[in-house]
């Protein structure tokens, strides 16, 4: 107590804006009536805020747009009405939480089937989900859920046990309820957005397919964030009961689902207080609209317009657009990047010489081999029975003319692809079919041709996604530890962003970085995870001259802790880097040798130049 | 007037530096090869000049009329025909549908039986679907779709790629007479020797820079050039 | 049996639109509920002043081809390189303005168009008794799935839809002006809706929010079939009205739900849907 009390400028940072929350939500009550509002008003919209809490962590956060929360409202809300009309107790608290975990139960069931797809499949399936809620709700479970009618007669909340127990029957005790499951429902949010789990779920939003490649399991992110939004889902539906003292069916509307994506738009995805402030635009203006003539009926429709403007021109919403504006205005300008893009040099800076030259050829034990590895597509076969082992600290490449099947040997070695035939060992152990996360987790990671990184966030949040996949296996949903608190998270990244020569950039958005600091970036994302092998696809494509000899450099430099496959199609950088070259042509293995040897190998010379008949496989 | 000029242009992928300041001229009824290794720009040139990739800087002009920036499907009713890479016949069409989708926006486009006449090999497949044909076959459709538009200028991407040597030695033949016929043609190709073959003038790509233009003819008599820009 | 034939009838005819919107555009039109209501009252209006149930069908999708072309080129032809969830969003809030625009016109109260007085009247089909017009649904459908496929698989257009469906760049490079037969196709698939809703006005009521219903029920049906596909659209159609309709015979509360437990099962056994190819663009 004391120690916190020593501290009060730092909690009360920490806690701003639940702090300027409570302000405004506990003098609220003495303007309400003088902006024409109600008590009644008041307890809705922070009724749907809850429930938008929830949703902006799956859709603004995640970005999983789902239009079947309402079965989650509905579900909560019933649960919960029925357990105090049953009456299994007389306690809202006990209720509440039943129609919480009932919510999650189900979240856990349609989160598992609606994940399966993604994009608009995931918005389909939500959505036809959603309705089939409503629909067992009207006729088969009508007998327990009133079907069309609802529940009538929930009582009043009931709080606490034996003497600390709590009647409250006014709304403005409703209010006072409301505002405190509010206010702690907003910290928790606020806690998740700010923790690793958080930091993961904002990556999956950004490029899911690259946090799965660093090795988190997506899947199950995805699965616990739905189920954290059908928690919330559940606990606003049980209050919507004890607002009302009935528990309407339209909870399960489509409507309501619909209700709650326009508002959490209108008022700012992404910032968890965005659907509060939604709600009390939809609740206020219906209320105000309502009561001018001409344009009573009209409301709705004025409301759609704007959604479509808002979507079309203005994604942000008012909360987005709020602290946009709050930027511009008080915050420094961010310091201008420091200019990159070295000029472009039309003739090559001089080639350094051969790593081969200073090295002996790597004796290590095999930690990587292929046993005829295949891969047809329909009558075509990209990769022919090819064999290759890979010894540690070894820096190997993988060259061939277009079409080769480079490509798609190296994506089965990642586990991005299936082989047709054939296994991939790592160590002794068959990893072939594991997939490219659990690859990773083992210590094979991947950078890719075509930059996967996460565009808006931090070079650090890049890089944090890819230390937190290490230090925390593939899933651990660390929801109420602050993000940066970690000392050794925090130094993985540091020692990352120094190894890619991106320690000046760590606080600049990837999407400012110029072009080779993003490839840079993107090498960084793969060594993060410390793998023991380092696969990396063209790690020079579309950078200059310049920062082609730097990336060798740098390249060499890391290479003195992992080993490296490396596909490339120049060959300054193969032959400058590589200990041994493996060559593909048709898919077949035709050469693997050091650096001279395969200069001087007339096969490989009449694959590249074309005279086909020497090499043709029979 | 040369049939295409392209003039210093610079071409993106995204950020990435694709073409710099890459300049040629195609003069009416010649073969011009495009070389250069893996990841050199000759695609990426081909596409710039069909309008897939607009260039940021530099221009295109075919028979003097600028055409840079512009959409494939007007650069195409210009009289410019790309035959892409991996040779994009749609599968789900038969080799018939496919030729007439080609035609559509020609005016006068050559009938299917034409194409028959010439690739007999296609006439037996006609309502075969796309995605049943060898890959040789579908060589032979993507070349007859440029033809049907009877286009000023073909560009052919990578024509013999992952073919067998029999069906490789085919269609040079059938590039061979179209040379013959007088057609303006620009291919690139890995394979080399078949595309000096054919050519009467060629450039050379590497890292996006033109840094070769001459006669097959020079360029054979100059071996070592060809394998630092070619070969390995 | 034959119940289940009529209302699957209509459902493939609505998940038609989509699936060919979806499959050329690329974009799932959540507002395709609203073009079947705006189509419905479109017809109620025809019906009002002429009398003709024919002409109600004409107006109908040709005022919903009016429409769709409108909503493609003031609004969609934005969104084709917008990431799904804002097409999604987009079309969502097309269908909120369509559906109060109809209620501020016509209020909210149920409407009704009678079946025309060709088609009144009961069929004894010896082992039933039928209206007549649902009958003749199954035909007008039929006809119109027929027409529909000889556009898509006899006509320039159709030529163009196909292949665009499966390689738009190809296209473009061979001269053709895709972004022109998207316009088409968007208006052809809003067509289809508006069609759909007037055919089916004699058979339920005529409210503002009757897409709703219409719309989940065919995405249940894109689903079960596979997107993109016309014999998926077919099948997974029938296959609907049937599971909608027998099961409604057993035990009737549990039809709606039983097709949304169908379209669970195909999404586990074959998440691409019956005809669906995995992993196309």
């Amino acid at each position: 107590m004391t120690a916190l009390a020593a501290r009060p400028a730092a909690l009360a940072r920490r806690f701003a804006p639940e702090i300027a929350l409570i302000g405004v939500l506990a003098v609220l009550p003495a303007i309400l009536p003088h902006i024409g509002g109600t008590y009644d008003i008041a307890n809705r919209i922070l009724d749907w805020g809850l429930f938008g809490l929830g949703f902006d962590l799956l859709f603004g956060f995640t970005g999983l747009l789902s239009f079947g929360q309402a079965a989650f409202y509905g579900a909560g809300g019933f649960v919960a009405a029925y357990v105090l009309i049953a009456p299994f107790t007389n306690n809202a608290v006990v209720a509440l939480i039943a129609g919480t975990i009932a919510a999650a139960i189900f979240g856990v069931v349609i989160g598992y089937l609606s994940l399966r797809r993604t994009g608009i499949y995931f918005a389909m399936l939500t959505l036809a989900f959603g309705e089939m809620f409503f629909f067992l709700d009207i006729s088969p479970l009508a007998q327990w859920t009133g079907g069309e009618n609802g529940v009538a007669g929930v009582p009043e909340p009931h709080l606490g046990f034996g003497i600390f127990s709590i009647d409250i029957n006014d709304p403005s005790g409703l209010y006072w309820l409301l505002v405190v499951i509010f206010v702690v429902g907003f910290w928790f949010a606020r806690r998740i957005v700010a923790s690793p789990f958080g930091a993961v779920l904002r990556a999956i939003r950004e490029n899911g397919a690259r946090v799965a490649a660093v090795g988190h399991d997506v899947p199950k992110y995805k699965l616990t964030v739905f189920v954290i939004a059908a928690a919330y889902a559940g606990l606003a539906g049980g209050l919507l009961g004890l607002l009302q003292g009935y528990m309407p069916p339209d909870a399960f509307y489509l409507d309501t689902s619909g209700q709650l994506v326009v508002q959490t738009i209108i008022g700012g995805a992404g910032t968890l207080i965005g659907p509060l402030v939604g709600a009390a635009v939809w609740l206020y203006l219906y209320t105000l609209l309502q009561n001018i003539a001409g344009i009573g009926a009209l409301w709705k429709m004025i409301l759609g317009i704007i959604f479509v403007l808002l979507v079309t021109i203005f994604r942000r919403g008012l909360c987005g657009g709020a602290v946009v504006l709050w930027r511009r205005l008080f915050a420094r300008p961010a310091p201008v990047s420091a200019s990159v893009a070295a000029s472009v040099e039309p003739t090559r800076a001089a080639p350094e010489p051969r790593r081969s030259a200073q090295r002996p050829p790597p004796t290590g034990p095999v930690v990587l081999a292929t046993r005829n590895l295949t891969k047809r597509y329909g009558g075509l076969t990209a990769v022919d029975d090819v064999s290759f082992e890979l010894r540690e600290g070894e820096i190997r490449a993988v060259i061939g003319p277009n079409g080769a099947g480079k490509s798609t040997f190296f994506n089965m070695l990642a586990n991005v692809i299936p082989p047709t035939s054939g296994t991939i060992e790592f160590k002794g152990d068959n990893i072939t079919g594991l997939g490219a996360t659990l690859v990773c987790q083992r210590g094979i990671s991947k950078s890719f041709q075509i930059n996967q990184i996460f565009p808006s966030l931090t070079v650090r949040d890049n890089l944090r996604i890819a230390v937190l996949a290490r230090a925390y296996g593939k899933f651990r949903p660390a929801m109420l530890r602050a993000v940066d608190r970690d000392g050794t998270i925090n130094a993985g990244i540091e020692a990352a962003a120094a190894s890619v020569q991106l320690a000046e950039r760590l606080d600049t958005p990837a999407a400012e970085l110029a072009y080779g600091e993003k490839r840079r970036l993107e090498i960084g994302l793969a060594l993060a995870t410390r793998p023991q092998i380092l696969l990396l696809d063209e790690p020079t494509a579309g950078m200059s001259p310049a920062e082609r000899v730097d990336t060798v450099r740098l390249l060499r430099r890391i290479a003195s802790g992992v080993t490296i496959v490396i596909v490339e199609h120049d060959m300054d950088v193969v032959f400058g880097l590589a200990d041994r070259i493996t060559v593909l042509f048709n898919g077949h293995k035709i050469a693997e040798d050091t650096p001279d040897a395969i200069q001087a190998n007339p096969d490989v010379r009449a694959a590249y130049l074309g005279s086909q008949a020497a090499h043709e496989p029979a | 007037m040369s049939l295409l000029e392209v003039d210093a242009i610079n071409t993106f992928y995204g950020e990435a530096h694709a073409l710099f300041d890459v300049s040629m001229r195609i003069e009416p009824h010649e073969v011009v090869a495009l070389l250069g290794r893996n990841g050199a720009g000759k695609t990426t040139t081909l596409k710039t000049m069909m309008g897939v990739m607009a260039p940021k800087s530099g221009a295109i002009r075919f028979n003097g009329a600028p055409i840079g920036g512009l959409p494939p499907y007007k650069i195409a009713r210009l009289g410019l025909q790309l035959v892409p890479e991996e040779r994009r016949i749609i599968g789900g069409l038969t080799v018939e549908e496919n030729i007439v989708l080609a035609g559509l926006s020609e005016p006068k486009p050559w009938p299917p039986q034409r194409v028959y006449d010439m690739f007999p090999r296609l006439g037996e497949r006609r309502r075969s679907r796309g995605r049943e044909l060898s890959g040789g076959e579908q060589q032979m459709l993507a070349i007859a779709r440029a033809l049907v538009r009877e286009p000023q200028l073909i560009l052919l991407d990578e024509p013999f790629e992952g073919l067998a040597p029999l069906i490789v030695q085919d269609l040079l033949g059938i590039c061979r007479r179209l040379a013959d016929e007088g057609r303006t043609i620009v291919i690139v190709e890995q394979n080399v020797e078949a595309a000096l073959s054919l050519a009467q003038r060629c450039y050379i790509l590497n890292n996006g820079h033109v840094v070769y233009e001459g006669t097959p003819g020079d360029l054979r008599g100059d071996p070592d050039f060809m394998h630092r820009h070619l070969g390995i | 049996m034959f119940n289940g034939l009529t209302l699957g009838a209509l459902l493939v005819l609505v998940a038609m639109g989509l699936t060919i919107i979806f499959g050329t555009l690329g974009v799932v039109n959540f507002a395709h509920g609203a073009l079947y209501a705006v189509g419905a009252y479109a017809g109620f209006v025809t019906y009002e002043y002429t009398g003709s149930f024919v002409a109600a069908m004409a107006a109908g999708a040709i005022f919903l081809l009016v429409v769709g072309v409108v909503i493609e080129r003031g609004l969609i032809r934005l969104y084709y390189q917008r990431p799904p969830e804002d097409q999604i969003l987009v079309t969502f809030g097309i269908t909120i303005v369509l559906v109060e625009a109809i209620r501020a016109v016509f209020g909210g109260l149920a409407r009704n168009i009678p079946a025309p007085s060709w088609a009144a009247g009961i069929v004894n089909l010896r082992v039933t008794l039928y209206p007549t017009y649902r009958i003749d649904v199954l035909a007008i459908v039929g006809v119109s799935l027929v027409l529909l496929y000889l556009v898509l698989y006899r006509t320039r257009l159709g030529l163009i839809v196909r292949a665009g469906i499966e390689d738009q760049l190809m296209v473009n490079i061979l001269g053709i002006n895709v972004t022109r037969t998207f316009l088409t196709v968007f208006g052809l698939g809003a067509m289809a809706a508006g069609f759909a809703g007037v055919i089916n006005a004699p058979i339920v009521t005529v409210t503002p929010d009757m897409g709703a219903d219409i719309l989940v029920q065919s995405f249940v049906v894109v689903v079960i079939g596979g997107v993109g596909s016309f014999w998926g659209a077919v099948v997974g159609g029938l296959i609907a009205g049937e599971i909608l309709s027998l099961t409604a015979m057993i035990q009737p509360a549990y039809s709606q739900v039983m097709l949304f437990a169908v379209m669970a099962l195909v999404l586990i056994l074959r998440p691409q849907g019956l005809f669906g190819v995995e992993g196309r663009q």
